[in-house]
């Protein structure tokens, strides 16, 4: 059971209809070279506009043709390039919500919902269109056209639609690109609720970090047509497979000029020599003299009160260069006294204003050996 | 002596008669291929959509001509009439409606050809995940959709059939009680002199022009769904 996808398939980034034909003869061809597979679970794939993350969904959807490959839902094969199988678009029983809702405009809602419900008996269509306008909470909208809703109403009413024929996969394309922030959390909390419900596997575009932190049981990075890592919210963000997914995934204070030094059986960590910085981190795979990258989450440094350097405990004295604003939390860039660095931390307000800190004073910072990041 | 209300009657029955029936054509086959030539990609679609078009720039005559040789006793079309029904079609009411179809499909094919390709595919795709097949949903969603720019392109194949001339005069010719529409009335009432007779079948072609007009606004001011 899940989901399998191998494929591979050129493709362009997406077009746009502002830029001139001949810019767009210049546009540049990629390929998309993806292989994963997934259960019953929420999947977001996470990457920038133009990483092939549209492209893998009509490939899935039968809506383009992949160059290669194979692709299953559920032990039923929709596309087979060697057993020339390519199932009908019609036939792959699966939901998909498109970035623009594409409500039909000349039908109201229950039309709209009815549409997918082709061979169903008329009892139970109406039973079925009743179930979902109540499960989405659009009871109310069941007479009005999609021009009469607004852009969170279009999104439930577009759900309710793909989910109507009881699909065995739902496709989501960066459904909430286009919303408020309030309604988008509220969506958000009712699509985890309905996979939680339907239990059936669920893809989910976006390029937005904080909605992929939300949904996802697991995240495919994707960059360039290319799966960068699958995982979990805590393995992307804190076992980043290389420096694209370090930034990817907001890992701001990156440093590429390190080098392992050595074992640290005490405190049973590795060191690694950053410029003329020591610092400790958990990594255990790493062998004396391997070139790496490391950083930190600005959440993750932390501020201790004033006191001395500690580098076995990663505890450096360092003055701050500047604090800006950022709503609950403010953004402080500190420079290390000692050692050539600059880093940015961002911690709750109150913390900053019981500290007193403000820029030129010095302050004392500690990089939890566990939260340093390499790769 | 014919009277000149048989006079009057007679042409506009038949102009709209004819009109009609060409019409009804036009619409049938004109949103298949406008579709068709919106939708899909075959080889030798650019010739296809050339002979479609051609009339729309070609001289009336040379239509007339053309058909002549098509559908008339010896050509290929007018043979195969002429084996079925026993009788050519040629100076008909039939033939007129030849004449009025080939000069007013191009019409209707370019426009409803345009209003189709404005229709978002996505809009098809969505029907096509919902598990319609391409036939359904060209008739739940797509032409629906551009259901103005299609009856635009009905009422614009009417008024050209209605004011054919060239044409339908080299292929239906001017046969007085037969084939003698409007547009060729005003010509041969004019050639006798009949003036008065010429006059009136103006005005009722310049009335009917007018509620083209106004019925083509009307539509283009109508509500537009919007996405």
């Amino acid at each position: 059971m899940g989901v399998k996808v191998e494929l591979r398939k050129s493709y362009y980034e997406a077009e746009d209809n502002k830029k001139s034909r001949a810019r767009n003869k210049a546009k540049k061809a990629f390929m998309l070279d993806v292989s994963f597979e997934m259960e019953n679970e929420l999947v977001v794939l996470f990457g920038q506009s133009g990483s092939g993350k549209t492209t893998l969904f009509k490939c899935i959807s039968g809506i383009t043709d992949p160059d290669c490959g194979n692709i299953t839902v559920n032990s039923k094969v929709y596309y087979d390039k060697n057993k020339k199988i390519n199932l009908p678009i019609q036939k792959r029983n699966l939901g998909y919500v498109f970035q623009n809702y594409t409500l039909f405009p000349h039908m109201d809602v229950r039309k709209n919902i009815e549409c997918g419900l082709k061979n169903w008996n008329k009892e139970s269509r109406e039973e079925r269109i009743m179930e979902m306008l109540s499960l989405l909470q659009i009871e109310e909208l069941e007479k009005r056209y999609p021009s009469q809703l607004s852009g969170g109403q279009k999104q439930r009413v577009a759900l309710a639609r793909a989910l109507a024929p009881r699909p065995e996969l739902l496709l989501l394309d960066e459904p909430f690109s286009a919303l408020d922030k309030g309604i988008k959390i509220e969506l958000i909390e009712k699509i985890r609720s309905l996979q939680n419900k339907l239990r059936i596997p669920l893809l989910f575009i976006t390029h937005s970090l904080e909605e992929a932190f939300i949904l996802a049981d697991r995240v495919l990075v994707m960059h360039g047509g290319k799966v960068q890592q699958f995982g979990t919210l805590d393995e992307i963000s804190y076992h980043p497979e290389n420096r694209r997914v370090a930034e990817l995934t907001g890992l701001s204070n990156i440093f590429d000029d390190s080098r392992v030094v050595g074992y640290d059986e005490a405190s049973r960590s590795t060191v690694l020599i950053s410029g003329d910085l020591k610092i400790k981190v958990n990594s255990l795979k790493l062998n004396p003299g391997d070139k790496v990258s490391w950083g930190i989450h600005p959440e993750d440094i932390t501020f201790l009160l004033p006191g001395s350097e500690d580098q076995a405990k990663n505890i450096y004295q360092a003055y701050v260069s500047s604090v800006i604003n950022k709503g609950p939390k403010k953004k402080i860039t500190v420079k290390l006294i000692r050692h050539h660095k600059t880093l940015t931390a961002e911690v709750p307000a109150h913390f900053v204003d019981s500290l007193k800190l403000g820029a030129g004073d010095s302050c004392l910072i500690k990089m939890e050996m566990s939260k340093v990041i390499v790769f | 002596m014919i009277s000149m209300l048989d006079q009057i009657l007679f042409p506009l029955s038949i102009t709209l008669w004819i009109a009609t029936i060409s019409s009804l054509l036009v619409l049938c086959s004109g949103v298949v291929i406008a579709y068709i030539f919106a939708r899909r990609d075959f080889r030798g679609k650019g010739l296809a959509e050339l002979l479609v078009t051609l009339p729309l720039v070609l001289p009336p005559t040379v239509i007339g001509y053309l058909l002549v040789i098509l559908v008339g006793k010896n050509g290929f079309i007018g043979h195969l009439i002429f084996n079925v029904l026993g009788t050519g079609i040629m100076f008909t009411w039939q033939a007129a409606v030849i004449a009025a179809y080939t000069v007013s499909l191009p019409l209707m094919v370019r426009t409803a050809q345009a209003a189709i390709e404005t229709v978002d595919k996505e809009l098809e795709y969505a029907a096509y995940i919902l598990g319609r097949s391409e036939i359904e949903t060209a008739l739940l969603i797509t032409l629906p959709l551009a259901k103005r720019g299609i009856f635009a392109g009905l009422v614009l194949s009417f008024a050209r059939a209605v004011g054919e001339f060239g044409a339908t005069l080299m292929l239906a010719g001017n046969i007085p009680g037969k084939t003698n529409t409007m547009s060729i009335s005003i010509y041969s009432a004019f050639q006798a002199g009949n003036n008065e007779l010429a006059q009136i079948l103006v005005l009722i072609l310049v009335l009917m022009s007018l509620l083209f007009i106004a019925l083509t606004g009307k539509i283009a001011s109508r509500r537009k769904f919007e996405v």
